[in-house]
């Protein structure tokens, strides 16, 4: 068993060595196969990542009556906060509202016309967050104006969520299909590369057989080569990756608001992307190859 | 030599063959056996048609006939790169077509296979190409240097070792691919028109090494359009045409003698 293992990483080094170009070219078709794998990966984990960040600012916002007391708006409050699928409430003063308001304003750089006025015109509200966006209109149901009479008006914006979860589902489906059609092309690209260095070396297979040599005498030296090829593939391409994060991190805070992951996981999940791919494909590969040149 | 005991699925069988064998004076120690043995490929075409050889330990036998006679497909027969439509190939015992395939490589370790073309690898040296069959059979390193160096010196390349294949002549690229196929001891060796690519006082060396090879207990079936060798040794020569045995005579020429 050993000196079977011996044996076939021996000839699967000679072998990437001895056809150093073939072996060159099947690894540059892995790197190019990598990157648009993990481009693809990139693009679809940030939009989900940023359609995400919007889905956790759904909120339910109910605006108050003016003459709610702050018991009654205290107890609504208390109330709202015990239902499951509700992450936090928020009580939002008459007087904090205006603040609010002034403090955008003057975001904004404009005049700030509320110094005008000689009372507050605005109205207190509760802000409610949700665990899930899909709750939404539960909760809505449940601040409506006929259930509590302090409630004056809840903002809709149903429509509003119902298209962003409809995107988001579309993309999380469409995004994972685009994604497994690019793991395809890619492998089928990458079985031909492999395919073709070890046609080159068809003869030497031929003379494996008609010697005697068995199957797997055959088989693992190129499976080893196919999953060298990968390693190799992976770690360039992950190197390129390396190279490129700083503009990849900036370009996925400005395209997508957001930076979606800490760039801890996303590291670890894109390094295991890339190597499981590329070592998987190229085992994948150089099995499927040589199978055509085994006993039949 | 004697031979292995049959696996017992081909036991039964190959009584019915020995039995057969007896009544017809064949010996029973057989290297090979082919019983009605017809091949047809898939598109149709009848590459052999009722084939029945015995070749008895130690034999050394030609098979003569025209390009396209079915000497190829015999071959292929032997090796298992095809298997018999009908009839039963027996190789040292083992009934071919019922071998299960992952036996295929340890069947083949006890045929050399010489070509034409010799399927040396150019990358490697006539020691390292020896050693090749040995160690893609999972060989262990000691066992294979005193192997490989015995070999050579029966085909007399003990010198050019170390030389590769485009650095010899044609009759020494022969001789390594004898070596080659001598190295795992086989009981039989299967020569594929060895001399086609040679001129005829190399033939004759050639002819002289795989003699020497016979005597020593290998039996040797050569395919040979060569007339010249085949009629002066004298040897059991079996002529294919078309697909059939036409003629099987012990000490014949290339041409029937009438």
């Amino acid at each position: 068993m050993l000196a079977f293992l011996y044996f076939s990483l021996k000839r699967a080094w000679q072998g990437f060595w001895r056809n150093a170009v073939m072996s060159l070219a099947a690894t540059a078709t892995m790197v190019l196969m990598l990157l648009l794998l993990a481009g693809f990966w990139i693009i679809q984990t940030g939009l989900l990542a940023g359609l995400e960040f919007t889905e956790e600012k759904v909120q339910v916002v109910a605006y108050l009556q003016q003459n709610a007391t702050e018991g009654q708006i205290t107890a609504l409050a208390a109330e709202i906060q015990q239902r499951p699928d509700v992450e936090s409430v928020d009580v939002v003063t008459r007087d904090k509202a205006l603040e609010r308001f002034r403090e955008s304003m003057e975001a904004q750089g404009r005049t700030d016309l509320t110094q005008q006025l000689d009372s507050n015109p605005l109205f207190a509200s509760v802000e409610v967050k949700l665990k899930d966006p899909s709750s939404l209109k539960a909760v809505t149901e449940a601040l409506s104006p006929t259930k509590h009479p302090i409630v004056r008006n809840v903002i809709n914006i149903e429509d509003l969520v119902e298209r962003l979860l409809t995107v988001t589902n579309v993309l999380r489906t469409f995004g994972t299909g685009v994604l497994v059609a690019v793991g395809l092309i890619v492998l089928f690209i990458i079985i031909n590369a492999i395919r073709l260095a070890v046609v080159a070396r068809g003869e030497e297979i031929e003379i494996m057989r008609l010697v005697g040599a068995s199957d797997a005498f055959i088989r693992w030296p190129f499976v080893f080569e196919g999953a060298f090829v990968g390693f190799l593939g992976a770690v360039v391409t992950l190197a390129i990756l390396a190279a490129a994060a700083d503009q990849l991190n900036s370009f996925m805070v400005e395209f997508f608001r957001v930076l979606p992951l800490q760039v801890g996981s996303l590291t670890r999940d894109l390094v295991t992307l890339v190597m499981g791919a590329g070592v998987g494909l190229g085992i994948l590969g150089s099995w499927v190859s040589v199978r055509t040149y085994l006993i039949r | 030599m004697t031979i292995a005991p049959a696996p017992s699925g081909a036991r039964s069988l190959r009584r019915r063959i020995l039995e057969r064998g007896r009544d017809q004076a064949v010996p029973d120690r057989a290297v090979l056996v082919l019983h009605d043995v017809t091949k047809q490929y898939p598109n149709g075409k009848i590459a052999l048609r009722d084939v029945d050889l015995v070749i008895p330990e130690g034999d050394f036998v030609f098979i003569v006939g025209p390009s396209g006679a079915g000497k190829s497909t015999l071959i292929k027969l032997l090796i298992r790169d095809e298997v018999a439509s009908k009839g039963d190939v027996v190789l040292d015992g083992q009934d071919l077509a019922r071998l299960p395939r992952r036996q295929v490589p340890r069947m083949r370790r006890k045929i050399g296979i010489i070509f034409q073309d010799f399927k040396l690898l150019p990358t490697k040296t006539v020691w390292e190409n020896v050693a090749f069959a040995l160690e893609v059979t999972g060989h262990p390193r000691r066992q294979i240097r005193p192997a490989v160096d015995r070999v050579l010196a029966i085909v007399g390349l003990t010198a050019q070792a170390k030389q590769v294949p485009a650095q010899l002549s044609g009759g020494e690229q022969q001789r390594t691919a004898i070596a080659r196929a001598l190295v795992h001891d086989p009981r039989l060796i299967i020569a594929d028109e060895p001399t086609g690519n040679l001129d005829p006082l190399i033939s004759w060396e050639i002819l002289q090494l795989l003699l020497r090879i016979n005597e020593l207990g290998v039996t040797v079936l050569m395919a040979t359009h060569n007339a010249e060798v085949v009629t002066a040794l004298r040897k059991r020569v079996v002529a294919l045409e078309e697909g059939r045995i036409i003629r099987d005579e012990v000490g014949g020429a290339y041409h029937r003698e009438d």
